[in-house]
């Protein structure tokens, strides 16, 4: 209030001259932010928002305007940045043009529909316009009905033509009645003057009907019921109507009883609780605005759970204990049932080598998601590797293999499971002698200098020669493709380059981890490494291999 | 004639149903950007260790300019994303900058800090770049490749893969005819 009086005072004391500039610029700025749509309101311009967004639009307006831009310059600024969507009122142009033809449009089809459905009642109501009427036909209706002869309305005959009859019996009668009453002085001359041309024109309506439909031998007075009702149609054409009635009610009611459901199911999925000011009402399930609505805070924490997941997931496979183990501990932190967070601790403590604080985590997050696929595994393998417990590690491995979809994982798992049943059958002497006799078994890992140089593309090789022929193809390979350090591997003879060929005797073990995958290419950044003890004899378990050179 | 009138009702009901079944399914706070594929426009920001830079300096280099504020749940949630692909991808000819808006310094400052974030970043105080940027909902993020053109947007928050994936699409030049949307948060 106190800023409108100073205004009004300066206008009054300053001289008009002075003022004529700035008052220009204001009201060229209100003109251009009238039509300016605010991107972050509702249907609101920018002269009308408080947003700070609208503030600053009116802002730049204002500097464009002193640097002496034209409306259309800064409205053409505006819409080159967001697009037509900026102008409050659409271009009459290409397709925004319909937006301006279609209510006119609308409006016309409107004016000329009820100017149809109003003139089909007043017809129905029989005023039809005596000039529209053949004259002979008025005459042969004055001579019918000057003659004495009595019309009798006869509800019960049948036929097609049978409510014309009626009709002008009906007509007829009203006539004769007309013509009496007027010659008994009980109507005006006025009145009788209105009323009978009218009548007229109505009997020579249907005479003309009368004249125009085949004239069918009547059948009169039928023994069973014929209802006032059916005079304008046969029974069969009464049943037909009435059960095409019935048709429209049922399509009506089910059209309705779709239409209201597919309302509620929409209305109830794509509209929420507003949960601030800057939210939005639309969203989920038809516009996928995401998470929003009510609980801003909660949300904050969630979505922060969600990234910290990530980067725990990110820094376990970079092998960033450290790391990965701060960003799961924090999500814990959040929600302390989390399977996944529980999961991946018991993966780190896996590799560090405490087996039962492993257990504990994987239980942990199996008691809150019994089929959480991770940890199925994750206890499977330490029962298996470290615990010993083969009919245990079976159990969490099959319950995984039930789990999975068809796949390279649930093979992998298969054949774990197989291994697992064969190791059973013919127990282990000891853990590091020769188990499984076609087999080649151990880890791999990457050397601590050279962890920064792996990349989420690399593709891993496992590479077995014979040891007396140093040339020809490998006698089996077997790719890995994306691996996480470290890996325990196991090569049989399914990995083998040419079947037929022994699988056995002195061999040479190396690995490549290469940058593109491509067996046949050896690319400059490739991580090698080859086992210490080579050569070895197949069906060596434990060699264990450590990625150490860079080609 | 009854099936004659039932057609007409539908015939006006259905073209009715089908615009609102259309308005519905759209979010309304969404625009779509005209500038994906045309030249980012150019801009000098004052970053938060005191620099300044211009867009101008990185041609030639893969840009990948990020819109956020600290009062903002989804640039939160892409923060560590964004820093993780900028640890992995800094010596490769790419260059992270965040533009961060509607903020005040200190609360910046913080979410800098709380994110670890190391890319550089500065803050937008007028509105100015953003406006030019058509920038309406964050964290907008915008993909420009070393010929300075803007392969690619996305409003909402970033995943790791995306962003690696955009990166080298804008790398290689090739632009994406659709926006990317994720959960955002409107400006103020």
């Amino acid at each position: 209030m106190p800023s409108l009086v100073i205004l009004v005072l300066s206008l009054l004391v300053l001289p008009t001259g002075l003022q004529a500039q700035p008052t220009d610029l204001e009201e060229q700025l209100r003109a251009i932010s009238k039509e300016l749509r605010c991107p972050v309101c509702q249907n609101l311009s920018i002269a009308d928002s408080p947003s700070e967004m609208a503030q600053q639009m009116r802002a730049l307006i204002r500097e464009q305007l002193k640097e002496g831009k034209s409306p259309k310059e800064i409205k053409a600024y505006f819409t080159s940045k967001y697009g037509e969507w900026i102008l409050l009122s659409p271009t009459t142009k290409g397709f925004s043009l319909l937006v301006w033809i279609l209510p006119f449009i609308a409006l016309t089809g409107g004016i000329i529909f009820v100017l149809l459905v109003a003139r089909r009642w007043v017809q129905r109501k029989g005023e039809s316009r005596p000039s529209e009427v053949d004259p002979a036909l008025i005459q042969r209706v004055q001579q019918d009905v000057s003659t004495e002869r009595v019309w009798e309305i006869d509800p019960e005959i049948e036929g097609p033509r049978a409510h014309l009859l009626n009709e002008q019996a009906r007509l007829y009668t009203e006539l004769q009645e007309l013509e009496f009453d007027y010659q008994a002085g009980r109507l005006s001359e006025s009145d009788y003057e209105d009323l009978r041309p009218r009548y007229e024109a109505q009997a020579a309506k249907v005479l003309r009907e009368l004249d125009s439909s085949p004239a069918e031998a009547m059948s009169k007075k039928r023994p069973h019921r014929a209802e006032r009702q059916a005079k304008d149609a046969g029974p069969a054409q009464n049943g037909k109507a009435q059960s095409r009635r019935g048709w429209i009610f049922a399509a009506t009611g089910a059209f309705l009883l779709v239409f209201g459901v597919t309302l509620g199911i929409f209305l109830s999925k794509s509209l929420r609780p507003r949960g601030s000011e800057q939210d939005s009402i639309t969203g989920d399930f038809l516009t996928g605005t995401g998470p929003g609505g009510l609980s801003a805070d909660p949300g904050m924490r969630r979505a922060d759970l969600q990234s910290l997941l990530t980067q725990g997931h990110a820094a376990f496979e970079r092998q960033d204990w450290s790391q990965a183990i701060d960003a799961f501990k924090k999500v814990l932190a959040i929600d302390s049932d989390r399977p996944e967070a529980h999961t991946y601790m018991g993966l780190i403590l896996t590799q560090a080598g405490h087996v039962d604080g492993a257990l504990l985590a994987f239980n942990r997050a199996l008691s809150t998601n019994p089929e959480y696929p991770l940890a199925l595994w994750g206890k499977g393998m330490v029962l298996y590797r470290d615990k010993g417990d083969l009919s245990g590690a079976r159990q969490n491995l099959q319950k995984l293999v039930s789990l999975l979809p068809s796949g390279k994982e649930r093979f992998e798992v298969q054949k774990t499971i197989d291994e697992l049943t064969n190791r059973q059958a013919t127990p282990a002497k000891s853990k590091q002698s020769v188990t499984n006799p076609s087999r080649i078994e151990g880890t791999i890992s990457v050397d601590s200098k050279l962890k920064a140089k792996l990349d989420s593309g690399d593709a891993l090789f496992i590479i077995v020669r014979s040891a007396n022929s140093a040339k020809g193809p490998p006698l089996a390979v077997k790719k890995i493709d994306r691996p996480v350090f470290p890996l325990s591997y196991s090569l049989g003879p399914e990995n083998m380059m040419m079947s037929g060929r022994p699988f056995g005797g002195k061999v040479n073990v190396s690995v490549r981890l290469d940058r593109d995958g491509n067996a046949l290419t050896r690319e400059p950044g490739s991580l090698m490494g080859t086992y210490e003890k080579n050569p070895v004899e197949i069906g060596t378990q434990g060699v264990d291999i450590i990625l150490d050179q860079v080609l | 004639m009854p099936w004659r009138r039932i057609l007409l009702t539908l015939a006006v009901i259905l073209p009715l149903v089908a615009v609102l079944a259309f308005g519905f399914s759209r979010d309304p706070r969404y625009i779509a950007s005209p500038l994906i594929g045309r030249p980012a426009p150019p801009f000098t920001v004052t970053l938060f260790d005191g620099k300044t830079l211009s867009l101008a300096d990185l041609r030639g280099k893969v840009v990948f300019l990020n819109f956020w504020a600290s009062w903002c749940p989804p640039c939160r949630a892409e923060a560590r994303d964004l820093e993780a692909v900028w640890q992995r991808y800094r010596d490769k000819n790419i260059v992270f900058l965040g533009i961060d808006i509607q903020d005040t310094e200190k609360e910046a400052f913080a979410f800098l800090k709380e994110f670890q974030i190391t890319y550089p970043n500065g803050r937008d105080a007028s509105g100015k770049i953003s406006i030019d940027y058509g920038v309406w909902g964050i964290p907008e993020t915008f993909f420009i490749d070393p010929e300075g053109r803007i392969t690619y947007k996305h409003v909402g928050g970033l995943e790791y893969p995306i962003i690696v994936a955009k990166l080298d699409e804008a790398r290689r030049g090739l632009i994406s005819a659709k926006e990317g949307k994720g959960a955002y948060q409107s400006i103020r």
